[in-house]
Parts: C-alpha cells; structure tokens; sequence
C-alpha cells in the first residue's frame, strides 16, 4: 500500500526528511508527548515481562497480602493467593495490548471493509451494508460481546473475537463517509478512465487518502478494546488461565475494603493504558490535520 | 468507570453504617414483636425454586420457608414434630406411622392431606429425589387409613430416613396442582405452593424473590415477620457493603468475602453465626471424569491428590474456613467417619513418580498432558480454588485450563453433557451417608442428568452393592462396617478427591433474634426470627 500524503508530506515546509514530519509535530504537542512516552512505558514492560518474570505470574510464590513496600522482593505486593503483584502487572500489559490490538484489528477489518464498499458502490449494497451497520448499532457494544463471551465461554480468542465483532459500526460509518467524498472525485475518475479495477481503486487510491481518520481511530479502538476486556473480566467473564488487569481488578474488588491496594494497582495499569492511547489519538488527530496545523 | 464507581459506593455505604451505628438506642426484649421485612441474601439465583430434583443450595434456602416437612431438626438432629404430630416405628423397623396435624391449608386453600404425602412419597421421593430415591425404594405400600395418618410399609428397613423429613429433605407438594402433569416442567416450580410460614409472591429474575407471612399459618402467632425479600446481588463485595450498612439483615452460606469476616466481627451492627449449618455437613471436592483418557487411571488421580495442598487450600484460598477432609464422609459424621481411609498427604515427588509409573512423563515442554477444570460458579472462593488447584497441578507438569460459565451451563455439561475432566462442586453429606454421600458414587445415577449426583462417572459393582446394602441394612452395626468398607474403596480408587470440609457461617444484623433456632436452619423456615426493636421495612 502507497503511503498517503497527508501522512508524509510536512506540512510546515521545513525541508527535514519527511518521514520523520509526523513524529516532530507529535512530538510538539505536550499531551501527544506524554501520551507517547506512556505508551512506551507500557511496551516496555510488556517486552521485559519475561526477562524480569521467567515464571508463571499466576505461581503463588509469597505470603498472601503483602502490602506494597514491605518486601523488597515484591515491591508491588501479593494478592489474595500470594501471587506477586508486580509479575501480574508485567505479564497483564502482554495481555491486554494483545487483546486491544487484536480486538482493534478485527473492528478495523471489519469496518474498512463494510464503510469502503458501502462508499464506494454505494445503491443496494450501501443500503444492504448500512442496514447491517445499524442492527449493530442498535445494541449496545458491550452488552453485545458480554452476551457473546457467556455464551462461548470466555477465553482470549473468544474475548478478542466479541470485543472485535462489537465495535466496529462507528468506523464503518466514518469510512464510508470519507470515501464518499472520493468516490467521484478526480482522482478516482482518472482511475477508472485508466481501466483500473474496483479492488484496486479502493486499495491503491481511495483507503490511503482516508487513511488519517482511521489511524486516529484507531488507537481509540485499542483503548476501548482494553477498558472492554477489563470490564469482562471485572464482571467474571475474563480468561480465568491468564493475568490479565481486568482480571486483576475484578479479583481484588472482594477484598477492597480491607486490602484496598490488590485492585487498585492494576486499576491505575488500565488507566495509565487508556490514558496513553486517548492522549495519542487527539495528538495524532492534530497532527494529521493540516487545517489544525497552519492555525 | 465500574471500578470508580462502585469505590464511591463503598465509602458511602460505609459512611452510612457509621451514622447508623452511632445513633441507635440498644433494645433488649425477649418477646419476640412482630412485623418488618427481612432483606436476605440469595447467592447465587436459584434455577428453580421447588426441591425435586435440583438440589442446589439457594433453591434449598428459598424452598425451606415455602414448604414445611413432616418434621424439623433441633441442634441433636433428632427429628421434632412440624406436620406430622407425632410417629411410631414398627419394632421390626418394616412399618412406619405417621400422624399429621390437623387443619393445615395449603397456600392456595385446598387443604392438606395423608393423599399428599403419599402422592409426595410415590412420585418424587421414591423416583426423582436425588438423595432419597434409595432411602424409599424399599416402600412397598403406602397406605392413607384417614386424612390424617400415613403408614409406610418398607419391603426391608430404611432407618436413615429419619434424618431426611424435614421441608427440603422430603418434600411434600401439593398433589391437587401436580398431579398428572410433568413434574419436572410443571409451571409451579417457579411459583411455588407449599404449606409453610411464608408464601411465595413474586421471582423477579436477577432481583428479587419476595415471600410474605403466610395469615393461616398452623403455629399460630408465627411467622412474626411481614415478609421476606431475597435478594440478588452478584457482587461479593457489594453484598458486603450492603450487609454492612444494614440494607440486608441476613446473609447466610459465606455470602460475605471471607477475608471481610474478621472486620465484621468487630462491628456492634451486624453478628456471625456458624451455627444451623449442622445438619448439611457440607464438602468441597474435585470429581475427576473417569472416562478422561488420563484420568481413568487410577494412579493418575491418586497423582492429583499428592500433587494438592489441602491445608494451604484451607487457610489460604478459604482463610481458615474449613479443615482438609479425607474422607467423603465428613469427620462431623462421625459415627460412619473411617479416619483410616487411605491418605493422600501433599508430595509433589510422589506424585510425579506415580505419573512417571503410569506412563505420562514430562514432554520437552515439561508438560505430562493437558486438562480442563470448571468450577462451580458459586462466587470467586470456588474460582480462587480453581486456580490454586491448576497451579498446583503445574508443578507436577499438567497444565490445567480453567472453564467458567453459569451455574446452568456447569450443571449441563457436568450431568448432563458429560463434557469435562475435572470439576469442583460441593455437597451436603447430611447426618447419615445413605443421604449426602453414595449419590456421588452409585452407578445408578448415570445417564439420569440429575445434579449432584455421580459426576466422576464412576462404576464400581462392589461399592452399588455395599450402598444397596447399607440402604436396606436394619442392624446400625451392620450399616456402619458397610460405609466404612466403602469409604475404602472409594478412597483407594479416588474417583472423587475430597477438598475440604467446608465452614459456612451467617452475617446477621444485630437486633435480628432467634435467625438460628434449628439444627437444620439454613435450609428451613425463619418463622422464629423478630426484629428487636423498631421493625425495619
């Protein structure tokens, strides 16, 4: 796929590689930068997981209830079971960035797919593809992949797949609307005057020029893809074999009131998480937008 | 946003209880008063709210207000009158007759008759009750001379069914409404008619079951409570924060989390009480599905066994709440308890000699094989135990995946579907093991789906037998050498691993009185519980 020009080209006519346009003006943005540097906090941690945590973060390897701070060896603590804190919020950044950027992915297949086709053809298919997109929209995406998970019983493939499936109608709908626009635009035209197939007008002209929303959604999805997965497993309906920090959470909230600390760790992992990716999509979001740029 | 929220409603509810508890004047009456609604706990819903065939504890704890028995319980487990006035058993223990009070209603009016406990016995008892189908087997006669005397005729004495009358234990149902219809799909069984102290209202799925004071009530001036509401709330720690500002009264079966239970002793609003637990004996165990390709081995299971910690399970995953048990017969029984049963004491090493023995060495992964495990869903107690229990399992190189679904989809793939390897449940072992304990291992029960029954699917001619035997055995010597012959063999052959016995207790609000006036309370009536005081509700 080409790479677009609203991606690449800088804007501000400095004359650097333009490559590199897009990070600088992240990079300007406080938020952006922030959002950044979180990200990679927690990209960090799910890499080192194994190095720093050979073992199974679910062994009980302390004494139950270890506060924070009171043993070196486990600087976060121990839960209920004396399964150390800290290997759980390194093992469950592994888990929940898979299953946010797996969900995410699904959604984005799903919703270029139907909003491209649906723009691009348009007559009986966009109104075929858009009643679809609404029946979706009709039930709330949550309840939806938790109707979904207790049926199938929950598991990651399972958890990823209803987080997936659920969430896309947003973007569909964005998609459709971005290519509508180009549909008769000249480019397009051109295109098809040249003799060039549907696939590759849709795949080589149109989605690289709408490319920029879709990115900026992206990393939204991810972060919904997250909070999602948590909630599940808040609500019990997580993948009992793996830490994830929903997971997490949803075991510590029996014991708040006494041993308030096993749920708000990985409460404040989430946060941080979903913090991230809202701060980099606004930032993204300005920076792909030109308009916003020359203000 | 679910986790912030539900923080702002713990520091509330706290905040509340500490305005409460600061506030409220100390009654001290032993007349009980009447009136106030009763809010308790019911964790989790109930599939069905008729005891017939599913056996489950919260349909137990809902039916026994609903449905009184024949007789009732008191702390020495002997059997008190309740609608039966009084009986006398035949010296050769053959005949058994009963005579029943005079002027019970049931709650739609009609009243109640010897044809009810007949029809009861002959239907439901004798076929699809899950712990009394070989208690009444034996039955060859039923006779109704009146309205108000039951004589049974047993082809060879069944003494333990004297530890089973009460309302849940033998039910009586109405025969006028079920008579002739499909038991089991009869529209009755959620809307219950029984005899006892309160009548059933309204089930409002995933909220509430409401029962209110039943006006006609036999024992006159009982119940004393207007109604009793109980609710449905999934949440442990909610349940807690709810119990602990005093919106409910009563929270029986560790309806709290157990790590809150020492907190709350501390407060002057609320009370634990183990007591009324005495007649269930309950016991945590792990069936292993016997016709797994790993698990049909016997040394295989007994590997398992060696590979748990039990006394780490009890004091870690249920804090003290429960002691290692080794036989299936728990130790409170303690007439038919056999304390030389085969044990399995924790040792990873021989466990894995004995997997080595049986042929499934470690793979290059360090893996022997792969395993499921579902757990009753019962609240995250049983999910922690499924989790202790896979990472105990680990060590010895089988991996273990852990399955959750509700508690209809567990009965289902456990009785029903036999899809499975290992499953955690529990049972009531009840005062005499013809009642609790051989539903878990006579062959009998297989391919009937009934819950709680034999889940490991196992098939021993030997151990039907000696059941059979004991069922019909009128000597009480007799009865005891066949249990503990059987309590050996099934702990050699280990197709169930008993866990733990279990400790339940109740959370009670303080100016709640006589919520345990029974041996078999938590699965009878409240009509002896009063609020001291002002009446809530």
């Amino acid at each position: 796929m080409a790479f677009p020009d609203s991606l690449i080209l800088s804007a501000d006519g400095t004359g650097s590689h333009p490559r590199f346009a897009l990070l600088r003006r992240l990079l300007r943005r406080p938020s952006a930068l922030c959002g950044l540097v979180l990200m990679a906090a927690i990209l960090a941690m799910a890499v080192l997981a194994h190095p720093l945590y050979p073992d199974d973060p679910l062994d009980m390897v302390a004494a139950p209830f270890l506060h924070p701070g009171t043993d070196a060896a486990f600087p976060l603590g121990s839960d209920m079971l004396g399964r150390d804190l800290a290997a759980g919020i390194f093992h469950g950044a592994r888990i929940s960035l898979l299953i946010g950027v797996v969900a995410a992915l699904v959604s984005l297949v799903i919703g270029i797919g139907i909003g491209a086709l649906s723009g691009y053809y348009g007559g009986r298919i966009d109104a075929g593809l858009m009643r679809l997109t609404e029946l979706f929209q009709t039930i709330p995406p949550f309840l939806f992949s938790l109707a979904i998970v207790a049926i199938l019983q929950p598991s990651i493939a399972t958890i990823t797949g209803a987080i997936g499936i659920t969430a896309w109608p947003g973007l569909a709908r964005l998609v459709r609307a971005e290519v509508l626009k180009l549909r008769h635009s000249e480019l397009v035209e051109a295109s098809i005057s040249l003799g060039a197939s549907d696939a590759r007008i849709i795949l080589l002209h149109i989605l690289p020029n709408v490319l920029a929303p879709i990115v900026v959604s992206a990393s939204i999805l991810v972060a919904s893809a997250i909070l999602s997965e948590s909630s599940l497993a808040f609500l019990g309906l997580g993948d009992p074999n793996v830490v994830s920090w929903g997971g997490m959470v949803g075991a510590g909230r029996e014991v708040i009131r006494t041993d308030w600390y096993v749920a708000t760790i990985p409460g404040i992992a989430i946060l941080a998480a979903v913090l991230a990716l809202n701060l980099l999509g606004d930032g993204l979001n300005d920076a792909l937008n030109r308009k916003g740029q020359r203000r | 946003m679910r986790t912030l929220s539900r923080r702002h409603f713990l520091a509330a509810s706290s905040a509340i209880a500490l305005f409460i508890r600061s506030d409220k004047p100390v009654w001290a009456e032993d007349k009980p008063q009447a009136g106030g609604t009763l809010s308790v706990i019911l964790q989790p819903e109930p599939v069905t709210l008729s005891p017939t065939n599913n056996m489950a504890q919260p349909t137990q704890t809902v039916a026994g207000n609903i449905f009184d028995g024949l007789v009732y319980y008191d702390f020495d487990l002997k059997p008190q009158p309740c609608l039966a006035t009084s009986w006398d058993l035949a010296r050769d223990g053959k005949t058994v007759t009963f005579h029943l009070r005079h002027g019970v209603k049931w709650h739609d009016g009609k009243p109640f008759t010897s044809a009810d406990v007949k029809w009861s016995l002959e239907n439901i008892w004798k076929t699809i009750h899950p712990r009394n189908k070989a208690l009444f087997e034996n039955v060859s006669a039923v006779e109704t001379p009146d309205d108000f005397t039951v004589v049974l005729k047993f082809s060879k004495p069944s003494l333990p069914i004297f530890s089973v009358l009460n309302g849940v234990g033998a039910p009586i149902l109405p025969r006028h409404l079920y008579e002739g219809t499909d038991i089991l799909g009869s529209p009755y069984n959620n809307k219950p008619v029984g005899t006892g102290a309160f009548v059933f209202k309204e089930w409002k799925r995933g909220e509430y079951v409401l029962l209110e004071r039943n006006p006609d009530y036999w024992d006159s001036g009982k119940p004393y409570l207007d109604r009793i509401l109980f609710r449905i709330i999934p949440d442990p720690a909610a349940r807690a924060a709810a119990v602990e500002k005093g919106e409910i009264q009563y929270a029986p079966f560790n309806a709290i989390p157990l790590r809150d239970v020492e907190r709350f002793s501390q407060l002057p609003n609320v009370k634990i009480d183990r007591r009324g637990y005495d007649w269930i004996s309950p016991l945590l165990y792990l069936d292993f599905n016997v016709e797994n390709q790993y698990l049909k081995h016997q040394r295989v299971r007994q590997a398992l066994a060696h590979a748990i910690d039990r006394n780490a399970m009890a004091r870690i995953v249920w804090f003290g709440f429960g002691k290692p048990a080794i036989s299936p017969v728990p130790s409170a029984v303690a007439t038919f308890h056999d304390s030389t049963v085969p044990q399995y004491a924790f040792d990873p090493k021989k466990a894995e000699a004995l997997l080595d023995e049986a042929g499934f060495k470690r793979g290059a992964d360090g893996t022997r094989f792969a395993i499921t495990h579902d757990y009753l869903p019962y609240g995250d107690d049983y999910r922690r135990t499924a989790e202790f229990i896979k990472q105990a399992l680990h060590k010895i190189g089988v991996e273990v995946t852990i399955r959750s679904q509700d508690t209809a989809a567990f009965i289902k793939r456990i009785y029903g579907d036999r899809d499975f390897d290992l499953s955690l449940s529990w049972n009531s072992a009840f005062p005499d093991p013809q009642i609790g304990v051989v539903r878990a291992y006579w062959s009998g029960w297989l391919g009937t789906q009934t819950p709680w029954t034999n889940g490991s699917g196992y098939r021993n001619a030997e151990v039907d037998g000696l059941i059979q035997a004991a069922a019909v055995e009128g000597n009480p010597e007799a009865r005891v050498a066949d249990f503990k012959r059987f309590q050996q063999i099934v702990l050699t052959e280990l197709p169930t691993l008993p866990l733990l016995e279990m400790q339940f207790f109740s959370v009670h609000a303080a100016n709640l009185r006589d919520i345990v006036s029974q041996g078999d309370q938590t699965y009878s009536t409240l009509k002896n519980a009063w609020f001291d005081g002002k009446a809530k509700g």
